[in-house]
């Protein structure tokens, strides 16, 4: 039995090389795996905290559905026996010196106090018992406590300046916010002073002792009350699709890594077969065999993964950040700290690792149980019975993605959706043995030509060895489909957005105020009058809850996005707008997605004197929100709910103006001289597009992992299969082949394979991308996206396929150039 | 009732850590060109109008204890008190209401003596928009739904928090006694050191009172109300000290305070009043009385020796009275804060007065005697 291991391990040692691409394929998929899921955990965990450390105590806030609170409720409030604790909040942002925002909270201490205890007491970081700065904080309208990693960011410290866009504040002190959320606290008198509030309130957080008596009291009032538990749930609602399409991506991954161990596994059983022949020869029985081989699949799955669970965890550094910065761009603030070192990260790699390998390698070790020492001894020959084996596979695939795309299919969770696409690429590779058979003498046929004899010799060296070549090809395959898919899919969705803006946005000027501000009332009037300005559309956009979840709402001028935009529609036509004008709204196709309303369904809302019912007229394609954005007329809004702010202006000029760069400059002046800013569409609209682009950083970044994953893929596959066949070489050096000709041969084998892994790549990258527009986006974000074939993706693809399968071909080459032709026929 | 001192520290126990910083010499000298005046001059007191606020002075509280019996015959003691302290003199020109001039705090407890409980409760807020206030003029004094407030004759309390309730009618039965001379309490040798101090000592009450998880009870009894307000009464070598508010059943009411030094010895200023039942106020110098305490009592949760039990003599009224806490554990551990912790609870009485027995109650209040309180000051 030690015989038997020691022969294994031993062959390990032999073959480093070999060894170490197997070790590292297997930790590239793990990796993928490990650092995904401790980046999504992380992130995950900080924004609970992160929830949790400003909601403090409160168990309720209290708030209008849109606009300010009148602070004189508070006197309601107090003498309230329904509530035990209350503390009002304003609640903004506020642009710094340096061009990034910051959250500015204005609280009053001595309320706050019993809500969030970290704030400004010593114990978390704020200031110091008995320190005058307190005092100042109270007293003086330029004091703030900055977070503490914004004060580090910034370079400030207690004592000195801050300069932000409404004036230079000074540090009174700091405290630490577990998220680093850049976060400003003030005097609640000076907040409102400071951002033109005063006599209002963004909100009311409280601790309530009869929760239900004072929701429904206040509700009725217009008012909305959410527990602290509800506003999680929003929170996390907003994250579910985010966190779903990570988790898949990673799974992916996995999946690819699964493939490569198989590969892996497949090689040691084959690879071996006449060491198992001449250790069962000498007596070896199967059982002895079996352990052996297994032990060096769980060798290679153990070790590989646990380098996958430390490179997984530096891995996930990275990812940590990159998906925090996209949740901050997408839905609110999150910088998750990266994951703390754990031995159970490298532990947890392990178990995957050795489960994917088990996995992966159950195939190969029936195999080598089954094996007759005999026809073992008898070296290496082509496999037989592969093209029959290659058909059983294929019929098992076609039934894998028969049953997939029913799953895709039909309507279902978004868990279906994945079960669909995992299904399906595995099924597809079941397909990839038939492939490589019918292929084949295409391939035969194209490389003769190109080669002569020594092309026709790799073609058929692919089709002998089935066994491996299409796992290696599946593998690959697999690996540049995920970057296919992702690529296209990411592609399209571009696309379909420059459509979108073209049509939807197509003011000439965009007029946008400094983050946490709005555009003056006067600016509005004053470019609405100005020669050459055929209209201006005052654009308001607010969240608002609706049936337990947050949506958006926006308030626009009907009359004048009726005749200057282009919008398409999903269910309606441009008639819509004239019922917008009388009152009805139009609905986002994501909000038609998401509550099942449409064209002549009612919306009922609350405003701010009660429920209102809306009656939809129309629904648009959107990409702003996938949580649904409900649009109506800003004359309804106001009426509804008293909320004159307007957040940006689109300006429609006359284009047969001559005078049009003057108008331009007049716009420019005005919007200056209100402290705001006008840049035109073109800008606008690449704006929108880079932040577009970073928030693919996520999906970019597997992306790039699959590639690295593929190259190992293939890399590993043709070297495993290179080095086996080692002895061939010589043989094919007996036949009077020179070692160019040898190591052309070998150049061309991979080639073909890559080629190969290249064209069912693209096949499965082409599904892949169909599944993830056509079922996955419509299934997580509720939007279409409509396909756009590009080149982009399948080039990249084509340039993996060919630096990996030349890449992999170098090792085996150089050592056919370097090695006499004796010593590789010795054994025969 | 007590002192500036005592007031100051519950302040601070209310206030937390904010108010060691607003009260703290250092910060409060800060203030470029503050005007508060001082309890120096004699005053002419005009009544029921001096019981509203006098925000020229910085410092201002109103206290109200009683010990009263519900109808089952259950004793029961409450404090209500209300302090109002100046930040600055002045508010900004801004006009935002919640400017800060003021801080509001207070105070509520309940003893209940059978049950042995005893409750406390704190509050503090800025005026804001209608947060918390004191009128001028009149006794209006509220915190959220805390509320001291005169009408005619009678003053209502109200207060309520984590199910203990109170709601009750108070009638006074004397005039406003004037407590050292002509309401000039001193504290300390230096000028200024001294506020105006005067007293309902004897309020016929009468009102509900409820107790978490309890039924509410009516309830009848006395109570006792004190006004005190000035602007510069903080003393750095006090250690803390005691102070007492009796009533006898003679109709006698009796105040005492004694300031305790950190030598050990007492403040020459420490003095009293004795009420006769007719309403005439005496005032008691420090050798007028003795105090001597008959027990202690270790707070299992400050670790704190408190007396607990005095015999208190005023030779020239011939009282010589034994005064015993209803409860021995009425210790307010203020957790929050920078360790400010004291005790304030009712109290009874028996003894003798004018060679007569007498019985009765009231309230006493002591610092100082668990952590070192006067050096925060």
């Amino acid at each position: 039995m030690i015989t038997v291991l020691r022969s294994s391990f031993r062959s390990l040692a032999r073959r480093r090389v070999l060894t170490l691409f197997q070790v590292l394929g297997v930790a590239c998929g793990v990796a993928a795996v490990v650092g995904m899921v401790l980046a999504s955990r992380a992130a995950m965990g900080s924004f609970t905290e992160a929830v949790r450390f400003l909601q403090g105590r409160s168990t309720h806030t209290l708030m209008r559905p849109v606009g300010f609170l009148d602070e004189a409720i508070l006197r309601q409030i107090m003498i309230d026996p329904g509530v035990a604790v209350f503390a009002p909040v304003i609640d903004q942002r506020l642009e710094l010196a340096d061009g990034s925002s910051a959250r500015v909270l204005g609280l009053d201490p001595f309320l706050d106090g019993e809500v969030r205890q970290g704030l400004f007491r010593p114990a978390g970081g704020g200031l110091e018992e008995r320190d005058s700065g307190f005092l100042d904080f109270l007293l003086e309208d330029d004091m703030v406590i900055l977070e503490a990693r914004l004060a580090d960011r910034l370079g400030v410290s207690s004592g000195e300046r801050v300069d932000t866009e409404r004036g230079s504040f000074k540090v009174a002190g700091t405290f630490t916010h577990p998220a680093a959320e850049p976060l400003i606290l003030m005097d609640i008198s000076h907040a409102q002073e400071h951002f033109d509030m005063r006599g209002s309130l963004d909100r009311i957080d409280l601790v309530l002792k009869q929760p239900e008596t004072f929701v429904s009291m206040w509700s009725a009032a217009g008012y909305q009350v959410i527990s602290q538990g509800e506003q999680r749930a929003v929170y996390e609602d907003m994250l579910r699709a985010f966190r779903l399409n990570i988790q898949a991506l990673s799974l992916l991954a996995l999946l690819v890594g699964v493939f490569l161990v198989y590969n892996t596994s497949m090689f040691s059983v084959i690879s071996r077969r006449r060491d198992v022949g001449v250790l069962r020869s000498l007596g070896a029985t199967r059982a002895e065999i079996v352990t052996a081989v297994t032990a060096e699949v769980t060798f290679l799955g153990i070790v590989g993964g646990a380098a996958g669970g430390g490179l997984g965890y530096a891995l996930a550094h990275v990812l940590t950040g990159v998906v925090g910065d996209t949740i901050s761009r997408l839905y609110f603030f999150l910088r998750p700290l990266p994951p703390e070192w754990s031995w159970s990260i490298p532990l947890a790699g392990s178990l995957l690792g050795l489960l994917a390998a088990l996995l992966g390698g159950a195939y190969p070790l029936s195999m080598a149980a089954r094996q007759d020492p005999v026809a073992a001894l008898r070296g290496r020959v082509a496999e037989s019975g592969q093209e029959r084996y290659a058909v059983r596979a294929a019929l098992v695939g076609l039934l894998m993605v028969l049953v997939s795309s029913v799953l895709l299919a039909l309507p279902g969770p978004i868990y279906q959706g994945y079960v669909g696409v995992f299904g399906l690429l595995l099924g597809l590779s079941f397909l990839c043995g038939l492939i490589l058979v019918t292929l084949a003498p295409l391939f035969k046929t194209a490389l003769r030509f190109l080669a002569g004899p020594v092309g026709s010799l790799a073609a058929g060296n692919v089709r002998r060895n089935l066994g491996r070549t299409a796992v290696a090809v599946a593998a690959f395959g697999i690996a540049l489909s995920l970057t296919v898919g992702l690529g296209s899919m990411i592609g399209s969705f571009r696309q379909t957005l420059i459509w979108w803006m073209d049509g939807q946005i197509r003011g000439d000027i965009y007029v946008r105020p400094p983050t946490g501000r709005t555009i003056p009332a006067e600016l509005y009037g004053a470019l609405d009058r100005l020669p050459g300005v055929w209209g201006v559309d005052p654009y308001r956009n607010v969240p608002l809850a609706f049936r337990d979840s947050l949506i958006r709402l926006s308030a626009i001028d009907p009359e004048v996005l009726g005749e200057f935009t282009r919008f398409s529609w999903f269910a309606g036509d441009d008639s819509a707008w004239e019922r917008v004008e009388r009152g009805e709204v139009i609905v986002s196709e994501s909000f038609f997605r998401r509550f099942r309303l449409g064209r002549g369904d009612e919306v009922v809302l609350a405003g701010h004197e009660g429920q209102v019912t809306f009656t939809i007229a129309g629904i648009f394609y959107d990409y702003t929100t996938e949580h649904g954005l409900i649009m109506m007329s800003r004359d309804r809004y106001l009426e509804v709910f008293r909320d004159a702010g307007i957040d940006s202006l689109a300006v429609f000029l006359n284009p047969g103006d001559p005078r049009r760069e003057e108008t331009t400059g007049e716009i420019r002046r005005l919007a200056r001289t209100a402290g705001v800013n006008a840049m035109e569409r073109e800008r606008f609209h690449e704006g929108i597009l880079s932040v577009f682009d970073a928030t693919f950083a996520v999906t970019r970044s597997m992306r790039a992992l699959a590639i690295v994953v593929a190259f190992f893929g293939i890399a590993g596959a043709l070297l495993s299969l290179f080095m086996e066949r080692r002895r061939e070489f010589g043989i094919y050096r007996a036949l009077g082949l020179t070692g160019q000709e040898v190591a052309l041969m070998t150049l061309l084998e991979g080639l073909s394979m890559g080629i190969a892994g290249f064209l069912f790549g693209s096949v499965a990258g082409t599904a892949l991308t169909l599944i993830l527009i056509r079922v996955i986006n419509l299934q997580s974000f509720n939007w279409t996206i409509f396909f756009h074939p590009a080149a982009g993706p399948y080039a990249v693809a084509a340039g993996i396929a060919l630096l990996a399968s030349i890449g992999a071909a170098i090792y085996p080459m150089a050592r056919i150039v370097r090695t006499y032709p004796h010593l590789q026929i010795r054994e025969e | 009732m007590g002192t500036a001192t005592t007031r100051t520290v519950a302040l601070c126990c209310a206030a937390g850590i904010f108010l060691t910083a607003l009260v703290s010499p250092q910060a409060g000298a800060s203030e470029v060109g503050e005007t508060w005046r001082e309890a120096v001059d004699k005053r002419s007191w005009r009544f029921p109008g001096d019981h509203g606020s006098h925000p020229d002075f910085r410092t201002e509280w109103w206290y109200f204890t009683g010990n009263v019996t519900s109808d089952s015959g259950r004793p029961l003691g409450y404090q209500l008190t209300f302090f109002r302290t100046g930040i600055r003199d002045r508010l900004p020109a801004d006009g935002n209401r919640w400017s800060l001039r003021d801080l509001y705090l207070a105070h509520f407890t309940i003893t209940d003596v059978e049950g042995d409980r005893f409750l406390w409760f704190e509050r503090s807020s800025r005026a804001g928009p209608g947060l918390a206030g004191a009128r001028e003029g009149a006794l209006d004094l509220w915190l959220f739904d805390w509320t001291a407030a005169q009408n005619g004759d009678v003053i209502r309390l109200s207060a309520r928090e984590e199910g203990a309730e109170l709601s009750l009618e108070l009638s006074p039965r004397k005039p406003p006694v004037l407590h050292g001379r002509r309401g000039i309490s001193r504290k300390g040798e230096e000028p200024g050191q001294a506020s105006y101090y005067y007293s309902l000592t004897n309020l016929k009450t009468e009102g509900t009172l409820q107790l978490p998880g309890g039924e509410m009870v009516r309830v009848k009894g006395r109570s006792w109300f004190d006004h005190e307000f000035g602007s510069n009464q903080l003393a750095q070598d006090q250690k803390g000290w005691d102070w007492f508010g009796l009533h006898l059943s003679d109709g006698r009411e009796i105040m005492v305070y004694r300031l305790r030094k950190v030598d050990g010895t007492l403040e020459p200023t420490s003095s009293g009043t004795l009420v006769e039942a007719d309403g005439t106020g005496v005032h008691l110098e420090l050798d007028d009385l003795s105090v001597d305490p008959t027990g202690t009592w270790i707070s299992p949760a400050s670790g704190g020796t408190y007396p607990s039990g005095w015999r208190i003599r005023i030779p020239s009224a011939g009282v010589d009275i034994d005064v015993v806490p209803a409860l021995p554990n009425q210790e307010l551990v203020t957790e929050r804060t920078a360790g400010v912790i004291y005790w304030e609870g009712a109290v009874t009485v028996r003894g003798r007065s004018e060679g007569e027995p007498v019985t009765g109650g009231g309230y006493a209040e002591l610092t100082g005697y668990a952590g070192s309180i006067g050096g925060l000051f």
